[in-house]
């Protein structure tokens, strides 16, 4: 198991943005945190990433307790934030030149990775350039190369398509699935996009208000709850939830 | 070494050619702020004893002779015809920024009526710069012209009064002034110190003024810009501690800022070097500026550049670690233009202050202990209180600034090593986003 979340909360000063939240994920698997805005994934996806410290519960990753050994646990992640952006001044190869050298004080190990990313990403000449002048999905798809360039046991991806036109999220998505096939990497994905996401996700874990209402491969789930899509899965699972919560 | 990449980073950052040339174009600028400020004072100079211009309506033998008196005691004078009743059109005609008119019956009234009469004095202001306030001569100068030529004619020609003897008459009480700092004197103007020290406090605040925002701007930028490209999230993600990430910012700072008060000290030495080489040149007969500032101590030795330097560096080490807190606080692109306000505010006041009044006296007590309370006022009397020997001042108020930059950090270092990083914010627009989020 790359990751297994046990019971993980996190009260704000007035949100309660994550609830007792539970689900794990095996080597090369691709697992979907999806809901709405609001819902609690990047709440979830912090307290993994160990940016924030949880109020409640743990997440194990590769073995290393969160809260207990946040450093052992970055050297087994990585990390994309949504809406990312990179340092504007910098070229995309200075950028990965540097992030390699955030990953590794290995010189041949850096280059290794700046070469694989270079590979990935699929910019091209375009590396060269500033990337103050890149488009959004030139930025996502050179980030995305820097999230997967070190091999990572974990790819924590937040939001990984959003705000992309068809064709780059599909790129993506390809992408994604590609590495978890050939290379066995585990990725932890989120999106509000439900139709999206059961392309490229093996297992979802539909989360409302901060609670993680159902975990399941989609086509279970669509066959559970006998719908056409996780969209209207959602809605069902989160109606009856509710009603039962209020009951 | 990650420390090192990450710092390789930061610098880069700062040092790009924006601030590079920013720089280079306060040294020189410094620079030639000196020669000019040394160019205009000897111009100024130089215009007193310099040329009169005179139109004489009277023409008689006396007013020939007053104006030949002039000429002889130094003037060069220019004659000019009354061309029109229109002044601007006057000086227009007669070229000349300032004339002397001597009216008709000038002569009647003085030697035969025993009357005073008026002279007509018209001169030009064309900007409203210092400077060139003093270049021009003005009415109460004129005056004394015509009058001292007035007396000597009068004198030696009627009453027949021999020259030597006239200047005792009229000038029968010289001085000899000297001018007293703290325990020690020089046989020099109090006027001719006041001037020196003048130069020197008209540029500091400035100076001071612009690294502090210019420095607290830079890394409210950096460190909002990181924050709101998530690339800081990025960053306290990868296997590399905190420590490091907050450390090479701040080692980043302090470099910069310690290139930024070089730069600042160097051009600041040859701005006031140029200054009072200058002062020196116009004193020649009385004791030279630079000796008597010497003589009272007032000089900057190698130890007192060093001592402001060292003081400007703490002050922009304050200022950058309040804005790496501001900067973690800004939750909105819009806000990042507003986070300089308050060190903006704590930069002014002190800033005005020292303009207008010496703040280590000024009363009543409290406002002393208002403006000592606000970190860079240390900065802005630095000078002055070195100059005069105030040293005790002048280590308080760095031991306060070095406690005041140790509680800074403190935050600071508790902001980066927590999660408050990304939880934190001033609430500008960030509650109203919240709500809507969880309804
Ligand atoms: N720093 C914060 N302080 C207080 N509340 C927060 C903070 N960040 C997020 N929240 C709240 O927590 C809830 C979950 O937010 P988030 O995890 O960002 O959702 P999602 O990523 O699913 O859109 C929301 O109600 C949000 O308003
Ligand atoms: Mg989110």
């Amino acid at each position: 198991m790359v990751l297994e979340v046990k019971e993980l909360s996190k009260q704000y000063s007035k949100v309660l943005a994550a609830n007792k939240v539970s689900f794990s994920i095996e080597e090369g698997e691709i697992f979907a945190l999806i809901g709405p805005n609001g819902a609690g994934k990047t709440t979830t996806i912090r307290m993994i990433s160990t940016l924030i410290k949880p109020t409640g519960g743990d997440a194990i990753v590769a073995g290393f307790s969160a809260v207990n050994e946040p450093a052992r646990v970055r050297e087994n992640i990585t990390y994309l934030p949504d809406e990312a952006g990179a340092y504007k001044n910098m070229t995309g190869n200075d950028y990965l030149n540097f992030m390699a050298g955030i990953f590794t004080t290995d010189l041949d190990k850096a280059r290794e990775y700046v070469k694989r990313a270079q590979e990935i990403c699929g910019l091209g000449e375009r590396l060269e350039d500033k990337i103050g002048s890149y488009s959004r999905g030139m930025i996502r798809k050179l980030l995305l190369a820097r999230a997967v360039m070190t091999r990572p046991k974990l790819a924590i991806l937040d939001e990984p398509t959003s705000g992309l036109d068809v064709i780059n999220a599909i790129e993506i998505r390809k992408l994604i699935k590609r590495l978890a096939s050939e290379e066995k990497m585990s990725f932890l994905l989120s999106s509000h996009n439900m139709l999206e996401i059961e392309f490229v996700s093996d297992k979802v874990g539909i989360i409302s208000k901060g609670k993680l209402h159902v975990v399941g491969k989609p086509c279970e789930l669509k066959a559970k709850y006998g719908c056409d899509n996780l969209e209207e899965v959602f809605e069902k699972v989160v109606n009856s939830d509710e009603v039962s919560d209020i009951a | 070494m990650k420390f090192l990449t990450l710092l390789k980073k930061e610098l880069k950052e700062l040092l790009n050619f924006q601030t590079i040339l920013t720089m280079v174009m306060m040294l020189v600028v410094l620079s030639i702020l000196g020669e000019f400020m040394g160019g205009a004072m000897e111009e100024s100079a130089d215009s007193q004893a310099g040329t009169v211009a005179i139109c004489d309506d009277d023409k008689t033998e006396f007013t020939a002779d007053l104006i030949n008196q002039i000429e002889l005691s130094g003037y060069t004078i220019e004659m000019k015809e009354n061309t029109s009743e229109d002044k601007a059109q006057l000086l227009d005609d007669a070229d000349t920024d300032y004339l002397i008119i001597i009216p008709q019956g000038f002569t009647q009234s003085i030697l035969e009526e025993k009357k005073t009469v008026d002279i007509e004095y018209i001169s030009r202001v064309n900007n409203a710069s210092v400077m060139s306030a003093v270049d021009s001569m003005d009415s109460a100068s004129a005056v004394a012209i015509i009058q001292d030529a007035i007396f000597t004619t009068v004198m030696t020609g009627q009453y027949g009064i021999a020259i030597d003897e006239l200047e005792f008459i009229s000038m029968p009480v010289g001085v000899d002034e000297y001018t007293v700092v703290k325990d020690k004197s020089a046989n020099a103007s109090s006027a001719q110190i006041q001037s020196h020290m003048m130069s020197q406090s008209m540029l500091i605040p400035i100076v001071v003024f612009v690294l502090v925002i210019m420095a607290s701007q830079m890394i409210i930028n950096a460190v909002a810009t990181e924050k709101l490209d998530k690339t800081l999230e990025t960053l306290l993600s990868a296997p590399v501690s905190r420590f490091s990430v907050l450390g090479a910012k701040m080692t980043a700072a302090a470099i910069v800022a310690l290139l930024n008060a070089l730069v600042y000290m160097i051009g600041f030495g040859n701005y006031m070097k140029s200054i009072t080489d200058m002062q020196g040149d116009l004193a020649a007969g009385t004791q030279a500026t630079e000796s008597v500032i010497e003589q009272l101590g007032l000089n900057m030795g190698m130890t007192d550049y060093i001592l402001v330097g060292l003081q400007l560096f703490v002050s922009i080490l304050i200022s950058l670690s309040v804005s790496l807190i501001l900067g973690a606080l800004v939750s909105d692109a819009k806000e990042t233009q507003t986070m300089i306000l308050p060190i903006t505010v704590l930069t002014m006041i002190p800033y005005m202050m020292s303009l207008f009044i010496d703040i280590n006296t000024v009363e009543p007590a409290i406002l002393r202990y208002v403006a000592w309370a606000i970190p860079f006022t240390h900065t802005f009397t630095a000078i002055s209180n070195i100059s005069f020997g105030n040293m005790g001042i002048y280590w308080a108020g760095f031991a306060y600034q070095i406690v005041f930059l140790a509680v800074c950090m403190f935050f600071a270092v508790k902001l980066f090593t927590s999660d408050k990083i990304f939880t934190i914010s001033l609430n500008l627009g960030q509650k109203k986003k919240f709500k809507k989020n969880t309804k």
